[in-house]
């Protein structure tokens, strides 16, 4: 089963990472999920793939009344982000689903009705928690072609989708960076291949950089926090991408 | 715990799912019988065409032939009509049975998940809506399965029909004076597809879809 770790939380507002599953199968790659929660409902971030629904939906419940979900983000369209959707409909079939606009014929492979889809334009916009605002914000092409990011600016916490995302090994499973440079080792390779425009990547360093964030979450490894953060952002915007060998 | 977890269980591939493909192979198997009668009814139409040509040149005395080889025409008619509605059977069984499948996957994973939730009362009331979703799918397999042995009969029926006529037709190339060996080489011919169809026909019948054992 995943534990589940609070990573913010002030009154009715809290962020929780569901991380790392010792009884996962080696052959799944592992991935972080988010739940953010507001006045007693919940948007859960990228909730993962079909395979790791019991382990994901187990953590959660512990953690929160899984009829209050009021809906998923789903940073784009790969089965680990959002191949459980069918599984998550069964328990409140009115849920939204927010993605970008580009995977909205796309998912519906995955399950949900056309009701279900909130499509989500190019340039991102305000999504709302009970009152609480959000902001998607564009990440296209990193990697994937619609892809968004969601931010808390209360909360000052950047949910980064794939950027960010390392490839840590068994003895390195912290829930957060703890060293910088040793841990940036494990994101590199996966950077330079799994990130397809130097271009898309120059643009979303310049836009974040104007956002202030306290921790910046990948789907996969660990999250950045304090220094940690403008780190990773400058050694993304000098990190040659779209390539499979440096 | 997960990690003791078979890969059938894993995959959701355990009884109820193996039981659902095993019943789609039949299906595709059965399918593909069903084409192979479409494509002999075809040749007997072609046959029968070719028959009625030669009945009228032989004449007089081939005027019952051609009667009967006109009959064969009628009767492949038939049977292509009664394999397009076997096959219409066999298109919704297989969208029914597919859902199974695909809803087995989300079984094996949902009863994971309970192993691990096993108090969660949302998780019991869903895997309630869906057994009884699954008691309605499994009562229009049934219905659909009891349609498509019933079609199944009623072809070979057609099919008694047809051999009765391909007898008779060789009966009547006896008859068929200087004609009488080309009539009687192609009621031999009839004869014998019929024979191709009442033996898939039995094949069908016998599938272990329908019980049985083939």
């Amino acid at each position: 089963m995943k534990t589940t770790q609070t990573i913010f939380e002030d009154g009715p507002h809290k962020w929780t990472a569901i991380v790392r599953d010792p009884a996962k199968p080696d052959y799944l790659i592992d991935t972080n999920e988010y739940l953010i929660q507001h006045a007693g409902q919940g948007l859960l971030l990228d909730p993962g793939g079909a395979e790791i629904f019991p382990a994901v939906f187990s953590a959660l419940s512990a953690e929160f009344d899984p009829s209050k979900l009021a809906g998923i983000f789903a940073s784009h369209q790969d089965p680990d982000i959002i191949s459980s959707l069918a599984l998550w409909l069964e328990f409140n079939p009115q849920m939204k689903c927010y993605l970008s606009w580009l995977w909205e014929s796309f998912i519906p492979h995955f399950g949900g009705t056309p009701e279900t889809f909130v499509a989500l334009p190019d340039e991102g916009t305000a999504i709302s928690l009970a009152g609480l605002p959000l902001q998607a914000i564009p990440a296209h092409y990193l990697h994937s072609a619609g892809n968004l990011h969601l931010y808390d600016k209360q909360a000052r916490i950047l949910f980064s989708g794939d950027v960010g995302a390392a490839l840590l090994p068994h003895d390195k499973q912290g829930v957060f960076v703890e060293d910088f440079s040793s841990h940036i080792r494990h994101a590199e390779g996966f950077h330079r291949r799994w990130m397809g425009s130097n271009e898309a990547k120059r643009q979303w360093c310049e836009r974040v950089s104007h956002l202030k964030i306290d921790m910046l979450c990948p789907q996969h490894g660990a999250i950045y926090q304090g220094d940690d953060v403008q780190r990773f952002i400058n050694w993304f915007d000098e990190l040659h991408v779209g390539v499979i060998r440096a | 715990m997960t990690a003791e977890l078979t890969t059938s269980q894993r995959h959701g591939t355990g009884k109820e799912s193996s039981g659902a493909a095993l019943d789609l192979l039949r299906i595709v198997r059965i399918n593909e019988e069903i084409k192979r009668v479409v494509a002999v009814a075809f040749k007997i139409n072609i046959m029968a065409l070719n028959a009625i040509f030669l009945a009228k040149r032989a004449g007089n005395a081939a005027l019952g032939f051609g009667v009967l080889s006109n009959e064969l025409r009628v009767f492949s008619k038939d049977l292509r009509e009664s394999m397009i509605s076997l096959t219409r059977l066999i298109h919704d069984l297989v969208g029914e049975v597919s859902v199974i499948l695909q809803e087995s996957r989300q079984d094996a994973l949902f009863r994971r998940t309970v192993v691990q939730c096993p108090e969660s009362p949302m998780l019991a009331a869903v895997l309630a809506q869906r057994d009884t979703q699954h008691d309605v799918r499994a009562q229009r397999i049934s219905a659909l399965r009891r349609s498509l042995r019933l079609a199944v009969d009623d072809a070979a029926r057609l099919v008694e029909l047809g051999g009765v006529l391909a007898k008779s037709a060789k009966i009547e190339a006896a008859y068929g004076a200087a004609f009488a060996g080309p009539l009687g080489q192609v009621s031999g011919e009839f004869d014998g597809v019929v024979e191709e169809i009442r033996s898939s026909l039995d094949t069908l019948r016998r599938s272990k879809f329908f019980g049985g054992s083939a």
